[in-house]
């Protein structure tokens, strides 16, 4: 894996557009789901995919090797969309990440590839289950995702979400408790 | 059994999931959990929130990554551009220091000469070697720090809508 890094920052360093190519390719799912996690809207996590990617050209030189590119990547989306939604509506970042407040609907991901689970909880169920995402405090839904979903481990959540360890772990308790809870009570 | 028991249990249950546990706590967790269905339903809770999370999957259109391929690309060959340019500024900017240096004796003492013939006041000849000096520094400072506020302007959000 470090190996991997180490290649990735020297292709980084001299902007090779071969690797870009790949990386962008190998980022085209995770990437977008995580920026839609932020955004709750398609066409702006579109808009900063492609931004978070002219970002990594443009900052190539900064990577650290040290850490996963993954983590560096949603850090520099994570930035951007902030920054973003910033000027937007120039809230705190919990309003942010709910755009149009009550009675807008959030637009969350199409499906994609199915999953065992996803073949099994189709339709109506699916729906449910991505309303109850939405109903959770934006801070744990974004670490429950980076952790569950993108498999990172705490200290790159740590990273990408610039908070303390400690922080990380009090969202990631709160999100699975505030999940299970919600699951509890629409029966999923 | 004691209440404190299962606290310890379901603490346990979320922090595997969270951050892990050690081998001991494992091993205490998989005996209590073989005996107290209460805290097995709390496993079963866990895992289907789990499975939630991960069911949130994507679909993405696929030029968006042949967009985003050629913007990059298209933005790689304008910043190597740019760097040539900045490069071949930087070299005529060193030669032209180091021109400036080497002929320094010779520039005072032509505009020492003209002053004397042309009976002007020693300030007026010396301020005119000073300004021969450091107006063409003066217009490259300008000119670089216009061209690094242009390139700045561009890297912003053009893109994005308002």
């Amino acid at each position: 894996m470090k190996e991997e890094t180490r290649e990735i920052a020297r292709g980084l360093r001299r902007r090779d557009p071969d690797l870009l190519d790949e990386l962008i390719a190998r980022y085209q799912h995770r990437l977008p789901r995580y920026l839609w996690t932020l955004t709750g809207n398609r066409g702006t996590a579109e808009d900063l995919f492609q931004e978070t990617w002219i970002r990594v050209l443009e900052k190539c030189h900064q990577y650290n090797p040290r850490w996963r590119f993954e983590t560096w990547l949603f850090s520099i989306a994570r930035n951007l969309a902030i920054d973003l939604l910033r000027r937007r509506q120039p809230e705190s970042l919990d309003a942010l990440l709910h755009p149009g407040g009550e009675g807008t609907a959030r637009e969350w991901p199409d499906r994609e590839s199915a999953t065992p689970y996803e073949t099994v909880a189709t339709g109506e169920q699916s729906e449910r289950i991505k309303g109850i995402l939405q109903r959770l405090p934006p801070d744990a839904r974004e670490v429950l995702l980076l952790r569950f979903q993108e498999d990172l481990d705490l200290s790159e959540i740590a990273e990408v979400v610039k908070a303390p360890l400690s922080t990380v772990k009090s969202r990631l308790y709160r999100g699975l408790e505030a999940l299970r809870n919600l699951l509890e009570e629409e029966s999923v | 059994m004691n209440p404190d028991v299962h606290v310890r249990a379901c603490r346990l249950i979320d922090a595997s999931h969270v951050e892990g546990i050690s081998a001991p706590e494992r091993e205490w967790l998989d005996a209590h959990l073989a005996e107290c269905t209460a805290c097995r339903a709390r496993v079963h809770a866990n895992e289907r929130a789990l499975r939630a999370v991960r069911s949130n999957t994507v679909s993405v259109d696929p030029a968006l990554v042949s967009t985003t391929q050629a913007r990059v690309r298209l933005r790689a060959g304008e910043l190597r551009e740019n760097q040539v340019r900045m490069r071949a500024l930087w070299i005529s900017c060193t030669l032209s220091w180091v021109l400036g240096v080497a002929s320094a004796p010779l520039v005072w003492r032509t505009f020492q000469w003209i002053g004397l013939h042309a009976a002007l006041p020693n300030l007026i000849w010396e301020t005119a070697f000073a300004l021969w000096w450091l107006l063409p520094a003066g217009v490259v400072t300008v000119l670089v720090a216009w061209n690094q506020r242009r390139t700045a302007n561009q890297e912003g959000f053009t893109s994005l809508p308002q």
